[in-house]
């Protein structure tokens, strides 16, 4: 094959729209991203536009023609949330709860952050914190908490086991434990199509 | 209720109050009890959850866990407050939209039901800020003063989530311009500077932080220029995530964009309620304000002693 | 054949013989529920003799088929299950009329607008519904009775508020038809929002150069009563004659002796912000609006006015024209049609505080944007910026400030003439200075009149203005008052920080301010967004639902100049209509008293808010109610508050409404 046919022809013609993630969008309640008009004012706004590839506007256009390549990059997790997008969008979209929700449907089909997935396992399903200071690593905070004359644990979950069994039953009977579970496998899975794409 | 408190909240202590910046705690409880407002603690509360994160990972998880942190206030008979924004930011927004939609509210309770607990809603949620202001109101604050500042020149830093969503807050649908906390710093005498882009966001919400460090130092380090540039001598925030980003972030900062920034930042980061209770003539010791320097490795991670100079030079 | 001979003859007692015609409206009814099955069950209700579908009985071919039933003399009542009786219950009045029959004894079925349309997903429920309308309709219909029309006349005058290039140009038409006409200015000056614009897109005449000759126009017309610095204060009666009572607010300068020499003007020691300008300059507190202003005498603003005294002081005004004690004036003049004219305020951009404006000085309207570009201007045509009054080099316009946005406090409607004026702004300013930068931040260009598109294309190819596809979030100011803007170029997806001179923010229309006194003045109804509401988007544009009364220009919704003036004279020429047949009909549904009930207690009185009700004596049953149809506007306040129900108002009679209620088993 001629070099410059690689180097030069893209095909990349857009042929057709779906409306498979906007459609989660509507089921949601969330059908007023339809109303978009495209006019960047949430892009114009992000902060985290001005320093990085990320484009709210173009994340709402991805999602609503169906480009699903806008869950798997990791555009979407830069949003600070900050709700600047959401306050000044003309179209009255609260823009900011559709990142939230695109991120959900991200998560849903296993593109999630390995840092984000240990965060949610490992620490706040586990401990019922996100930033908790038990076990042995902590033991520093434990220890500034009680130089400041604080007990060295929290009247929170941490002080009470029952708290955290009964957070871990929430989570399992909303759906998180399974959640995660499932991106777990799709993310093994993923990595080991990967993998096998590399061999050959 | 004993009978000398006027207010009465239950204390939502979050995760980066207790676990990362106790002194953050410990001058909450001091300066509202020093006020006449009593803190109730709120036992077996978990992460609000965090709205950035677990709030992105599955929705119906954070509507459960914030419905069941608002129960345990509810079953006090208080309204659960907090001196962080991400923690306003959910258990006010849960809240408000617990408020308006009656099949939702239906929903949470039937999990909740699981556990044995219900979600009323009777309760507002509300920030540090919000009591201090709507609550109690500048002019109460303003009898505790003891001693005014003749020349401090603070950053004011608000964060996102306690103005934003503009519907959801107190507000009166301000957020481009807000001013409450300004005028809460400036009781004390302290100057709040107008630095640029003063109330763009610190960097460190929305997961960004966990995802890429960089990132959310490089938010950090256009705010820290823009402080540095308007020549201020501290950063006064509301919020436990922001002031770790600001604290720990100037050390990112440093150390990612050295190359960027010239001078190395060293502004001290002070917690509201400390700026306060300095103003209130309070003891150091009970504010957060001296660090037992054996601890290694803890906050704060750039040094308040600036502050603690200035403190000493104008109120002592 | 004549309409009198045509007349069946219909009295309250003959047995009725209901036709009902029910209509598809193609699919609007047809396409949700079907008519056959409705047009069985209409065929079960008593009294029904006919009843027929057809696919648009407001058509020629479906009138025919209603008057052949009544010539035939199969029906004497007709009921039509079709839209709303908004639309077409004349079409169908008069149908009944043509064939001879009453036009009273017709009642209509709005199953489209009640049913089919708001119930589309539902057709089960959208039949049900259609079939308890059709059902109350014939309840009533059994009950009607033949009523006669009333007719009154129409005086020859017509009252326009608002001298602005719509309430001019109709004023104009109808002096030169020959009416009489009162044109009411609020202002001290006619002109009204086109007397401060620079040049008018897309032809580029100097707005005053074609603005101007037409005021001096109306000042010389004998037929036009020019009342400027007044306002209504109280309208009654109804169509062919209101009474209308004017305040004339002191002008504190005898405008008989004035003559607008300004030498006042130099002496007076006030100085106040110029609204005409919109602050970008300062006048006296004795003023003309401007230099080209009708009238020309001059007036003090009270408010600011010091009492010093100077300007009355002989040799300051010779002619003695200075009046501190004058007063205001009231006048009674009665007409039979009104125009409402009365323009838009600009949107005031202050709350957007994302934008700056009110706090960075370099933020400005495009309303004080034609100020500065106006020869006769505060800057005389050439603009600077107002921090250091220089030149700008690069000057940025935002689009759709205030409009198409749907967050609270904004307009969600185009406001239709920015992306034009903007455009002939850029285009003003690149014709004196082709180096300086020009930026256009938009989401749509919107250029659809006449000329437009060309006008833009140009703005482009030969003016070399940049056109930016994204709206500005937010600016910042720099240390030199420069502005920083912060937006998407959406085309490029790439986030922009543009630092400009000049910042100008293309403001919307709104309705205005005190629309309210005038809707509740004139009775007449505003659409959501705020304008005064036309009775039919399409076919009746410039009348409103109260008869006599029409509206024209920005009063009615966002236009331009060429638009403004069309629908002036459409206004003009509707109000002549009605005035040119010297009497119209009107309908006979007022409030008649049953003496036999009446027992004068004088409740209804005091409940009508028209003044149509006096108590007189009866020789048979003493002191009773009694009803000026004249003065009667069919409100039903009296009928519903009397307890002997003496009153009962005609076309909606007890036993009408009560028959609808029961749904025909009364
Ligand atoms: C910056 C800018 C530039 C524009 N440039 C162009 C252009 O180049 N070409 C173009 O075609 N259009 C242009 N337009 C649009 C144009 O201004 C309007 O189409 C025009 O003003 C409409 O005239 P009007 O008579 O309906 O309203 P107005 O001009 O607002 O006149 C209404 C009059 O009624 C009076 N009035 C109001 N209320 C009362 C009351 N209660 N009693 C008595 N009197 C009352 C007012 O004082 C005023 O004199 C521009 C608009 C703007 C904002
Ligand atoms: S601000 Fe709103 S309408 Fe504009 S591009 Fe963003 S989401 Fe769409
Ligand atoms: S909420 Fe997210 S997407 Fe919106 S402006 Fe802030 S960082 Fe950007
Ligand atoms: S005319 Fe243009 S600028 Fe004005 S509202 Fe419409 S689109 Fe926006
Ligand atoms: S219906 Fe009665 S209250 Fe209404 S206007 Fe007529 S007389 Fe007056």
């Amino acid at each position: 094959m001629s070099e410059n046919v690689e180097k030069y022809i893209k095909r990349k013609v857009y042929k057709s729209t779906s409306s498979r993630i906007a459609q989660k969008f509507v089921d949601a309640g969330l059908e007023k991203i339809r109303a978009c008009i495209n006019c960047g004012t949430c892009t114009g706004s992000c902060p985290s536009g001005r320093r990085t590839a990320y484009r709210t506007r173009s994340a709402i256009r991805r999602a609503l023609t169906g480009d699903e390549s806008v869950l798997k990059d990791i555009d979407i997790w830069l949003c600070s949330t900050c709700y600047y997008c959401y306050e000044r969008c003309p179209r009255d979209i609260p823009v900011t709860d559709m990142i939230i929700k695109l991120r959900n449907i991200a998560v849903e089909e296993g593109y999630i952050l390995d840092s984000h997935f240990g965060l949610a396992n490992d620490i706040f399903y586990a401990t019922g914190h996100g930033v908790p200071a038990t076990g042995e690593n902590n033991k520093k905070w434990r220890d500034l908490r009680e130089s400041y004359g604080l007990p060295p644990l929290p009247p929170t979950v941490h002080s009470y086991p029952e708290a955290v069994k009964e957070c871990q039953e929430l989570m399992n009977a909303v759906g998180f434990r399974k959640l995660l579970d499932n991106a777990a496998k799709l993310k093994e899975e993923r990595a080991q199509a990967a993998k096998k794409d590399k061999e050959e | 209720m004993s009978e000398d408190y006027k207010w009465r909240y239950g204390f939502f202590l979050g995760c980066v109050i207790p676990n990362r910046y106790p002194m953050i705690e410990a001058s909450i409880r001091n300066v509202f009890d020093y006020l006449g407002a009593e803190l109730l603690d709120l036992p077996g509360a978990s992460c609000c959850p965090a709205p950035g994160v677990f709030r992105a990972f599955h929705i119906p998880t954070w509507f459960v866990i914030a419905a069941r942190n608002i129960s345990i206030a509810e079953e006090l008979g208080v309204s659960p407050i907090t001196g962080c924004n991400g923690c306003y930011g959910t258990l006010r927004d849960a809240w408000y939209e617990l408020e308006h939609d009656y099949d939702k509210k239906k929903e949470v309770n039937e999990y909740l039901a699981k556990i044995g607990r219900t979600y009323k809603g009777n309760f507002e949620p509300k920030h540090v800020i919000q009591a201090f202001y709507l609550d109690m109101g500048l002019d109460y604050l303003k009898d505790f003063i003891k001693l005014k500042f003749s020349d401090l020149k603070v950053a004011v830093h608000y964060g996102c989530h306690i103005v934003k969503p503009s519907e959801k807050r107190p507000w009166n649908g301000e957020y481009e311009a807000p001013r409450f906390l300004d005028e809460i710093v400036e009781i004390t005498g302290a100057k709040s500077i107008d630095y640029k882009d003063k109330y763009m966001c610190c960097g460190a919400g929305g997961a960004v932080r966990t995802a890429v460090k960089e990132v959310a130092a490089d938010f950090t380090r256009e705010k820290l220029v823009n402080m540095r540039d308007a020549g201020v001598d501290i950063i006064i925030n509301c919020c436990p995530f922001c002031h770790l980003q600001l604290d720990l972030g100037q050390v990112e900062v440093n150390n990612f964009y050295g190359d960027v920034i010239g001078e190395p930042f060293h502004i001290p980061v002070i917690y509201i309620t400390q700026l306060l209770g300095v103003a209130f003539g309070m003891d150091p010791n009970l504010l957060g304000l001296i660090k037992n320097h054996e601890l290694q490795g803890v906050s704060p991670f750039i040094s308040i002693d600036p502050f603690l100079n200035i403190v000493k030079e104008q109120l002592i | 054949m004549t309409e009198a001979k045509k007349e069946i003859k219909v009295t309250g007692n003959e047995r009725p013989k209901i036709g009902v015609y029910i209509c598809h409206c193609g699919v609007n009814i047809g396409g949700v529920v079907s008519v056959p099955d409705l047009v069985e069950y209409t065929k079960t209700l008593p009294n029904v003799e006919v009843a027929q579908e057809y696919k648009f009985f407001c058509s020629d071919v479906g009138q025919k088929i209603i008057k052949e039933d009544i010539e035939a003399g199969l029906v004497n009542r007709v009921v039509v299950a079709a839209c709303s009786p908004r639309m077409h219950e004349p079409t169908f009045r008069i149908t009944c009329k043509e064939a001879g029959l009453n036009q009273f004894l017709f009642e209509m079925a709005n199953i489209r607008e009640h049913s089919t349309w708001v119930h589309m997903r539902d057709p089960e429920g959208a039949y049900e519904i259609a079939k308890d309308h059709i059902r109350m309709a014939v309840a009533k219909a059994r009950e009607l009775k033949p009523l006669e029309v009333q007719k009154v006349k129409v005086e020859p005058s017509c009252l326009i508020i608002g001298g602005g290039v719509a309430g001019m140009n109709a004023a104009l038409d109808l002096a030169t038809e020959g009416y009489k006409v009162y044109l009411i200015e609020k202002t001290p000056t006619i002109g009204g929002h086109m007397a401060q614009l620079d040049k008018t897109f897309p032809t580029m005449d100097c707005s005053s150069c074609i603005l101007t000759p037409k005021m001096s126009e109306i000042s010389r017309e004998k037929n036009i009563e020019l009342l400027t610095y007044s306002e209504v204060v109280e309208v009654s009666g109804f169509i062919g004659n209101f009474e209308v009572t004017i305040l004339k607010k002191p002008h504190y300068v005898d405008q008989e002796k004035c003559t607008g020499c300004g030498v006042c003007v130099d002496y007076c020691p006030v100085v106040v912000g110029n609204e005409f300008e919109l602050g970008l300059a300062t006048r006296k507190a004795i003023y003309i609006p401007f230099p080209q202003a009708i009238p020309g005498q001059y007036t003090i603003d009270m408010d600011n006015c010091i009492k010093c005294g100077i300007c009355a002081r002989i040799d300051v005004c010779e002619p003695e024209a200075i009046n501190f004690d004058d007063k205001p004036e009231y006048l009674k003049i009665k007409v039979g049609t009104i125009i409402v004219a009365t323009g838009w305020d600009l949107y005031d951009p202050t709350e957007l505080k994302q934008y700056g404006y009110g706090r960075y000085p370099n933020v400005i309207t495009g309303l004080q944007m034609e100020r500065l570009l106006s020869s006769f201007g505060p800057v005389i045509g050439k603009p600077v910026r107002p921090s250091d009054l220089k030149e700008p080099h690069s000057i940025a316009f935002l689009q759709c400030v205030g409009s198409r946005n749907f967050r609270e406090g904004g307009n969600q409607y185009c406001s239709r003439v920015c992306c034009m004026y903007a455009t002939k702004q850029a285009r003003q300013y690149k014709e004196k200075h082709p180096d300086a930068d020009i930026y256009i931040f938009y989401m749509d260009i919107r250029a659809f009149g006449k000329g437009y598109e060309e006008f833009y294309e140009s703005a482009g190819q030969n003016y070399g203005i940049n056109f930016m596809r994204g709206r500005i979030a937010e600016v910042i100011e720099d240390d030199d008052h420069n502005i920083i803007i912060r937006a998407e170029d959406t085309l490029l997806q790439q986030p922009i920080e543009l630092t400009v001179n000049l910042f100008v923010l293309s403001c919307g229309l709104e309705p205005r301010a005190d629309a309210d006194i005038i809707t509740s003045l004139l009775r007449i109804q505003r659409s959501a967004d705020g304008f005064f509401l036309e009775a039919h988007p399409k076919l009746r544009p410039v009348d409103t639902l109260t008869e006599g009364i029409f509206i024209a220009g920005v009063a009615q919704g966002p236009k331009d100049i060429p638009d403004a003036v069309a629908q002036a004279k459409g206004a003009a020429s509707s109000a002549a209509v009605l005035m040119s047949q010297g009497e119209v009909e009107i309908e006979p549904f007022f409030a008649v008293v049953r003496p036999e009930r009446c027992i004068g207690c004088g409740m209804c009185v005091e409940n009508c808010a028209y003044g149509a009700i006096e108590l007189v004596e009866d020789k048979w049953f003493g002191t009773v109610a009694k009803i000026n149809e004249a003065l009667c506007k069919g409100c039903g306040a009296c009928s519903g508050n009397c307890r002997c129900s003496a009153i009962d108002i005609i076309g909606f009679t007890g036993e009408q409404i009560f028959s609808i209620i029961m749904g025909g088993e009364l």
